[in-house]
């Protein structure tokens, strides 16, 4: 009996039918309840009239404006800071590089609310700058607060694909440009710009896509300012329309869709690019390019320090900004949920972790390696999840799954295989990249020792994917702690999550134990990319650090 | 050891990916325990065909049999045949010992009998003190020892390899390929082994099989291919040669202003001839000895060009009717000869060494 013949298609259709039944199901449920009478499918129930209610209500018209305007902002303001931060790290010789490297990814290990509560307490109506050293009435909620949050937690996501374009574009090609006696000037608007035009678009399209679809930081620091994600929120939570709620969804899905083909499409670019570009040594820059771009790094870092800062003090302190005595009183949370909330965060993490670790790992060697014919279909499926919001999937799960016989809904479980399917594609992509590592005269050799397909993978390709498992099982783990928008809907009365917790104090006026909930899960996060460090420093490998967990 | 290998069958292989034929029409007979050099420039379908024959790729039409029984189905990992790889493709996460012991293993066979044979193999490759090392931790050409003893642990009913030395230094090579050989005399197991390097498949092979695009276009002994290469590419891969474009003129060939007698000329209606000569088969013309020995016909005078001492022979470049050639002479020879560049010397075609061709091919430069 040759069973194996078999595995490999049976493994590859089971993914297949995991992604449909958890991606392509609950987005189905979206289309169908907004186009739709009634959310039920039939030609005759065809109707576009949750659209025209949309469109002709000036205010939830206004959510779609003001998610373009806040974007677009967005967007510009990250590319050009990032564009000049990366440009420092591969093409100026200022001391520091590792840190400055390092900070900018810090971002990443908290919820996208962070940004939001450390403005409020610095330049909110009682805030720390507003408020008490320049005495003005101005504050920072709305359109402004949501700009500058969504800068500062944008920052890593752009830094990581122009760093890496910057890296790669020969810099050669300046020095010679500036040896025919071309000025600096020139240089840079000629050469380097142009040469790092597809990494500059990428970033953009990428800072885009994560503005529009981000919900944390607009729901503290928004106030009336509604956005999209915020409109969807509050049509399904505060209305119960769902209808509504759908079809916001899919005008949300459309940009957020473009900005996503966008980027892959030149990403794909980009990469061809790269591949096989020397590295030369940088060229020792002139004093003052290096005290001026020293300068303008320190002061994005310190940007980053401030919100850490703000928000870590905020916790510790009495009552943020007149009694800076400390106390551990914020950390007693009120509500019911408290620490379970940390407790469930970290357990669902963790099965999040090995869960998408060793799914992506598989699907990743079943495609890579095996190239079943269904390959391309599969890769498809895998690369959608990066394209829908999670707000939408989260939508889409209660669409769909909201039904007495998925024993699964209303559990952890829902939530752990939501967040598996929203972060499949990083997962998979950098399981991917990680088997092309690998010698496939490797497996060959196995399969011809008598090595079945289990013992093959689990002996060989298991062993020599370690570090990326758990460079991939830690990136799984952070992004459950961190994220709000996927889950927001698919907690409930009984199951409560970290993450979510931090909206749910700071909108019942707990806003010191909202920085309480935040640290912790800073802090777990952190503690986890310290077990990656010495695992690697153990197994001798060397990871990418946070580099690679976006 | 006993022979265990049974005869090996191609019948009819073709494989085409798209468009492209890698294989084509390849028919061959192997017989237990023999040696088999698949030899051919890169590019021209030698690994395909070696993969089909393990079965990591399977043909577009035609059978491989195995001991009168067709295999075509049956899948890599039950086909036990041995497979070493260029890459040596060792698992890095294992010791040598582990290596070897792999395909033992996934045998089920008791943990006891695995270390002897283990031991019987790192002896027969010489690397018995190597057991409890990583691959990260040996020489190339331990590796490459290594994966032999992998591949053999397991009695392979076949061996194949994929130029297994190409990415060893020439002394390595050299010595590794003396191992190979000697195991597969000692096994007693049939091989199949894949190659661009003409000497290795001359020195190896009980016979070679010459490819190029997709097809098996001579197969024989060395000694065969080496003197009686088929076609003018097989002339110009295998060794060396010389090749003369002429025109035939009263039962000779006219090359330039020379008329040279060819033994056996071929009488078609063919004009245009095209001969290979091969460069230790040009003879000096000795002064001594009397002219009748030496048709005169094809006695020409030429000067050197260039001249490369190789040790035991020196190898003379020189221009005949504006074409570039060669000639091999004994280092002895060339020590009583005293030859300089530009100095003039008298050269001898034998009739007799000539190959005839009815195309010629052209290594493009
Ligand atoms: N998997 C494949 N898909 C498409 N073309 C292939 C594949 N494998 C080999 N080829 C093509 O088949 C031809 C023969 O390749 P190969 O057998 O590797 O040659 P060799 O081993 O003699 O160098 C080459 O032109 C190669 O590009
Ligand atoms: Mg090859």
């Amino acid at each position: 009996m040759e069973i194996d013949r078999f595995i490999i298609p049976t493994v590859t259709i089971f993914i297949g039918l995991i992604l449909c039944f958890f991606m392509l199901f609950p987005l189905s449920a979206i289309l169908k309840m907004s186009f739709f009478k009634g959310g039920e499918f039939a030609l005759a129930n065809f109707t576009l009239v949750n659209f025209q209610k949309y469109f002709t209500t000036a205010y939830t018209l206004r959510a779609l404006w003001h998610s373009l305007y806040v974007s677009v902002v967005t967007t510009i303001i990250v590319t050009i800071i990032i564009f000049f931060y990366a440009y420092a790290m591969t093409r100026t010789t200022i001391r520091g590089k590792t840190f400055f490297r390092n900070v900018i990814m810090l971002p990443l290990v908290a919820p996208s609310i962070v940004q939001a509560l450390a403005l409020i307490y610095l330049f909110g109506r009682n805030g720390l700058i507003t408020a008490h050293l320049l005495k003005t009435d101005w504050n920072i909620y709305g359109a402004t607060g949501i700009i500058v949050s969504e800068v500062l937690y944008c920052l890593p996501h752009a830094f990581v694909i122009l760093y890496t374009t910057l890296s790669a574009v020969d810099i050669r090609l300046d020095e010679a440009a500036e040896s025919l006696g071309a000025s600096p000037f020139k240089v840079f608007t000629r050469i380097t710009l142009p040469s790092a035009k597809y990494g500059i678009f990428s970033a953009a399209a990428l800072t885009f896509n994560l503005t529009i679809t981000d919900f944390g930081n607009p729901v503290v620091i928004g106030a009336n300012y509604n956005v999209l994600a915020t409109e969807i929120y509050a049509q399904v939570t505060n209305l119960y329309r769902f209808d509504l709620g759908a079809t916001i969804s899919i005008i949300l899905l459309v940009p957020s869709l473009m900005a996503f083909m966008l980027n892959y499409y030149i990403s794909r670019k980009t990469f061809s690019m790269i591949s096989g570009a020397a590295r030369p040594v940088i060229p020792p820059s002139r004093p003052l390019k290096k005290i001026s771009y020293s300068i303008y790094c320190s002061l994005v870092t310190f940007a980053i320090f401030l919100v850490f800062a703000t928000v870590i003090i905020g916790s510790f302190v009495k009552i943020w900004p007149y009694d800076w005595s400390l106390t551990l009183a914020h950390y007693s949370f009120p509500s019911i949920a408290g620490y379970s909330a940390i407790w469930t965060s970290v357990w669902v993490s963790l099965i999040v972790g090995i869960a998408g670790a060793f799914i992506t790992l598989v699907a990743g060697y079943v495609m890579e390696t095996r190239r079943p014919f269904f390959k391309q279909t599969i890769y498809l499926l895998s690369v959608m999840p990066a394209a829908i919001p999670g707000l939408v999937m989260g939508l889409g799960y209660i669409l769909a799954f909201n039904k007495p016989y998925y024993f699964f809904y209303g559990t952890p479980w829902i939530i752990v295989i939501n967040i598996v399917i929203c972060n499949f594609t990083l997962g998979i992509l950098a399981s991917i990249s990680n088997l092309r590592n690998i010698d496939p005269s490797i497996e060959e050799a196995s399969i011809s020792l008598g090595g079945d397909t289990f013992r093959t993978f689990f002996r060989i390709i298991f062993p020599l994917s370690r570090v990326a498992f758990f460079q991939n099982f830690v990136y799984f783990f952070m992004r459950s702690m961190t994220t709000i928008s996927a889950v927001i809907f698919l907690v409930s009365a009984t199951v409560h999550l970290a993450a979510i917790e931090i909206i749910m104090l700071d909108n019942d006026g707990w806003t010191a134990s909202a920085n309480a909930m935040c640290t912790c899960i800073i802090v777990i996060v952190l503690i986890m990319l310290g077990i990656l460090q010495i695992v690697a420093k153990k197994t001798g490998q060397r990871p990418e650090g946070m580099t690679s967990a976006v | 050891m006993e022979t265990t290998s049974k005869q090996l069958v191609l019948k009819n292989i073709n494989k085409q990916f798209g468009d492209l034929v890698a294989v084509k029409d390849v028919d061959l007979v192997i017989a237990p325990a023999e040696f088999v050099c698949f030899l051919g420039p890169s590019g021209c379908g030698k690994t395909t065909l070696l993969r089909i024959i393990t079965g990591f790729e399977q043909q577009t039409s035609g059978d491989v049999i195995y001991d009168d029984k067709i295999i075509n189905d049956v899948i890599p990992q039950k086909r036990d045949f041995g497979i070493v790889f260029q890459s040596y493709a060792l698992f890095p996460n294992m010791t040598v010992h582990q290596n070897v012991a792999f395909g033992l293993k996934m045998r089920n066979m008791p943990p006891k009998l695995i270390d002897e044979r283990v031991g019987e193999i790192l002896k027969l490759v010489g690397l018995t003190d190597w057991e409890r090392h990583y691959p990260s931790q040996l020489s190339g050409g331990q590796q490459q020892r290594v994966a032999l003893g992998r591949a053999i642990a397991i009695k392979p009913k076949v061996l194949l390899l994929d130029e297994p030395l190409s990415a060893l230094d020439a002394k390595i090579r050299i010595r590794l390929r003396t191992v190979i050989k000697r195991l597969q005399e000692e096994l007693g197991v049939t091989m199949i082994y894949v190659t661009h390097d003409q000497e290795e498949a001359l020195a190896l092979a009980d016979r070679v099989a010459i490819m190029r695009d997709g097809e098996i276009r001579q197969i024989g002994s060395p000694w065969e291919i080496y003197k009686q290469p088929k076609t003018s590419f097989i002339a110009e891969f295998v060794g060396t040669s010389n090749f003369i474009t002429g025109k035939k003129k009263n039962g000779k060939v006219q090359f330039g202003r020379l008329e040279l007698a060819v033994t056996n000329l071929d009488d078609s209606g063919n004009e245009t001839v095209y001969l290979a000569i091969r460069p230790e088969n040009i003879e000096l013309v000795d002064e001594t000895r009397s002219s009748e020995n030496y048709l005169a016909s094809n006695v020409v005078e030429v000067a050197a060009e260039v001249i490369n001492f190789l040790g035991a022979i020196v190898r003379i470049t020189f221009i005949l009717e504006e074409e570039e050639m060669l000639v091999d002479i004994s280092e002895k020879a060339f020590e009583k000869l005293s030859l300089k560049r530009k100095d003039k010397f008298k050269l001898y075609f034998p009739p007799d060494e000539f190959h005839q061709y009815t195309e010629l091919f052209r290594k493009l430069i």
